[in-house]
């Protein structure tokens, strides 16, 4: 079977409101694409896959037909996939498969989100409709409140603080002031924060403050994915995909205590576990982990040949909408034992010098999140990360991590409902 | 509405200010503005303008949900009762409740309805400083997640105690609203008197993110006067009796 690679992509500023429409935002990021690869004629691309999040952000359902038919791909096959946070991933996952089955060997993956045309609240309230609106939302729950709610458990059993919440929040935000399309330096300038600025930002759900939380953003991003065949042509430095893996989990987290699909499966976890805390009847990952990281990551090294992530990987793009997650990711990735994902940030291996940088983009919380973008942001700057090419793309090389070869990109949807890990290479 | 026999009608009302509210979000456009905003794709410090439209398009709608055949626990919330569903095949006792068992084992087993006690224990919550905009009234709430005795997964509820005192593993009772509608928001939890926070709660082991959330509340306050003329003292109040 042949191999797939991102040989290119482009994107629309995600880090203002914008008042263009979705398809024009669309086409923008697409221009940026073609502008970069000449050797692209648009007549040539199979497949267009589309990704975004939500339908009743912008009343309109089918949308992705209006930004084929924006962007002259109409007649060509397409469709869109929709998973929440985990939409953007999941078409590039659908992209590598088509691909690799042999069934397309060039196709375009456009993504998209538009946030601002209903108030902070509404907007809110139509995100918290991805959890479950008979349960969780009706008793005053949204994302906010469940990811902290998430977080809180996992402190509990693990002993992470509010400094080291903090500290995320404040990496986050010192790598983002160094990219020029991030929304917390069109926002707040170059300059650098610190923990004393994080502690006087608002609390929004403890131990959430707003610092911590993903952003509202408007945005779009596109990514060329072809075959081996036409990788060559188009890419002097493609970005091959070399692993990919898929999970989910129960829909509302609470669920999570007694979760026939883990219960067992993993003995070795079962011991760690605090005596004081009461074990519900699945240890893991209830409500303090991310059971689809684990399944999706443990297929994804496989297939990628990684036996060692925290030593073979050179960086990795989180989907972080809340920092806490990263703490339960580094754990649920495989990169150390449950328990020890604030050992990775007190000793700095997850920083800009660490031996494993992440979120160098500046993540969902001070890059952007324009939902159905997002992961195809993420993707971008990693391919512009392996093929060397930070400083010319933002006239800074301060985020260039040099002779990267490997990266992990994760990415989830709900409270990790859904999700997956992609394991890319030079 | 085809051949269903309607047993109990409380949408009279909702029905009667709907028709008004309805046609006003009917997505006739109301109004436009015309703004000058960031155009283009263009880079850092070369940013261009341009002006824009903007349509002011409402849209409401009242949705007639079912809630399936978990419907008796709902209708329990209204008769003062909470009812789980056990498996009569693995055992597992499902609150919120499933109509049929998710165990693989059980293939799909139909449950069986037992009514559990008005107790539980905290797993795990969130203190929610900010929200979505139907509950801002209500802050600032504690967003629970606790396990009915009984039960083996976690309920969404909200825990009515002042917000430094609630801690994982805490027994609460749970309370039923006077007035009640078939909803999540006819029961809330209360803690059970004369317990205190254990040396290694996360909140209470660290002297300085109490003082740094005590000191985020008062903001709360603040606003909660400012926008709805409700004072810290009703707030407290609120925690006393129950109240909403």
């Amino acid at each position: 079977m042949t191999r797939v690679a991102v040989v290119g992509g482009g994107l629309f500023r995600p880090d203002r409101v914008r008042y263009e429409v979705a398809e024009e935002g669309v086409a923008e990021a697409y221009r940026m694409l073609l502008e970069d690869t000449p050797e692209l004629d648009p007549r040539d691309i199979e497949f267009v896959q589309s990704s975004y999040f939500s339908d009743h952000l912008n009343q309109q359902l089918c949308m992705s037909w209006i930004v084929q038919d924006y962007i002259g791909q109409h007649r060509k096959p397409g469709y869109r996939v929709e998973a929440g946070g985990s939409t953007p991933l999941d078409a590039i996952i659908n992209a590598y498969l088509m691909i690799k089955s042999g069934e397309y060997d060039l196709v375009l993956v456009v993504g998209w989100e538009w946030m601002s045309e209903v108030d902070t609240a509404t907007t809110n309230e139509f995100i918290a409709a991805a959890s479950d609106t008979d349960w969780d939302f009706t008793v005053g729950g949204y994302y906010n409140g469940y990811y902290a709610a998430l977080e809180v458990r996992h402190m509990q059993l693990y002993g992470e603080t509010i400094e080291d919440l903090g500290r995320l929040a404040v990496r986050n935000r010192n790598n983002a002031v160094h990219n020029p399309y991030s929304q917390w330096r069109s926002e707040h300038g170059t300059s650098y924060v610190t923990l004393e600025d994080y502690f006087r930002d608002r609390i929004v759900a403890w131990p959430y403050r707003r610092w911590n939380c993903a952003l509202i953003s408007e945005g779009a991003a596109v990514l060329l994915l072809a075959s081996e065949k036409l990788a060559s042509r188009y890419s002097d430095s493609p970005m091959w995909i070399k692993g990919v893996g898929l999970g989910t989990d129960s829909m509302r987290p609470g669920d999570r205590l007694v979760n026939w699909a883990y219960k067992g499966v993993y003995p070795e976890e079962e011991a760690i576990y605090p005596s004081f805390v009461e074990k519900p009847i699945t240890p893991y990952p209830e409500m303090a982990n991310f059971g689809f990281a684990r399944e999706a990551s443990r297929r994804a090294y496989n297939k990628a040949g990684i036996s060692n992530p925290l030593r073979e990987l050179d960086l990795a793009e989180l989907f972080a909408p809340y920092d806490g997650v990263e703490l339960c990711l580094y754990e649920d990735l495989g990169w150390c034992r449950r328990g020890e994902g604030k050992t990775l940030i007190r000793e700095g291996v997850v920083m800009r010098d660490g031996e494993l940088p992440c979120q160098l983009s500046g993540g969902l919380t001070a890059f952007a999140h324009p939902v159905g973008a997002t992961s195809l942001l993420q993707t971008l700057f990693l391919y512009w990360e392996l093929a060397g090419m930070i400083e010319e793309k933002f006239g800074d090389p301060t985020l260039q991590v040099s002779g990267a070869e490997k990266a992990l990109l994760t990415g989830h949807g709900g409270t990790g409902c859904q999700g997956g890990v992609i394991i890319f290479s030079r | 509405m085809g051949k269903e026999k309607v047993v109990e009608d409380k949408i009279s009302d909702i029905l009667k200010e709907w028709e008004e509210y309805a046609r006003k979000g009917n997505w006739r456009v109301r109004g436009y503005k015309i703004i000058r905003g960031p155009s283009g794709n263009t880079k850092v410090g070369e940013e261009e303008e341009e002006e824009f439209m903007i349509s002011y398009r409402p849209h409401g709608v009242l949705y007639h949900h079912s809630l399936g055949k978990v419907s008796k626990f709902f209708r329990g919330l209204i008769e003062g009762k909470l009812y789980g569903t056990r498996c009569p095949r693995c055992g597992t006792v499902y609150c919120p409740p499933r109509a049929h068992c998710w165990n693989p084992e059980c293939r799909v087993q139909p449950t069986e309805w037992i009514e559990l006690p008005p107790r539980g224990k905290v797993h795990t919550f969130s203190i929610m400083l900010f929200s979505a905009d139907a509950f801002l009234e209500h802050l600032p709430f504690v967003l629970g997640y606790v396990q009915i005795e009984g039960a083996h997964t976690a309920l969404p509820i909200q825990i009515v105690a002042p917000p430094t005192g609630v801690w994982i593993g805490q027994k609460v009772n749970i309370r039923f609203r006077e007035e009640r509608k078939g909803e999540l928001m006819d029961i809330y939890a209360v803690p059970v008197p004369g317990q205190e926070p254990p040396e290694w709660s996360c909140l209470h082991r660290d002297p300085k993110a109490i003082e740094d959330l005590e000191r985020n509340l008062e903001e709360t306050y603040r606003f909660l006067e400012e926008r709805f003329g409700i004072t810290k003292e009703m707030v407290v109040k609120r925690w006393e009796t129950g109240g909403r």
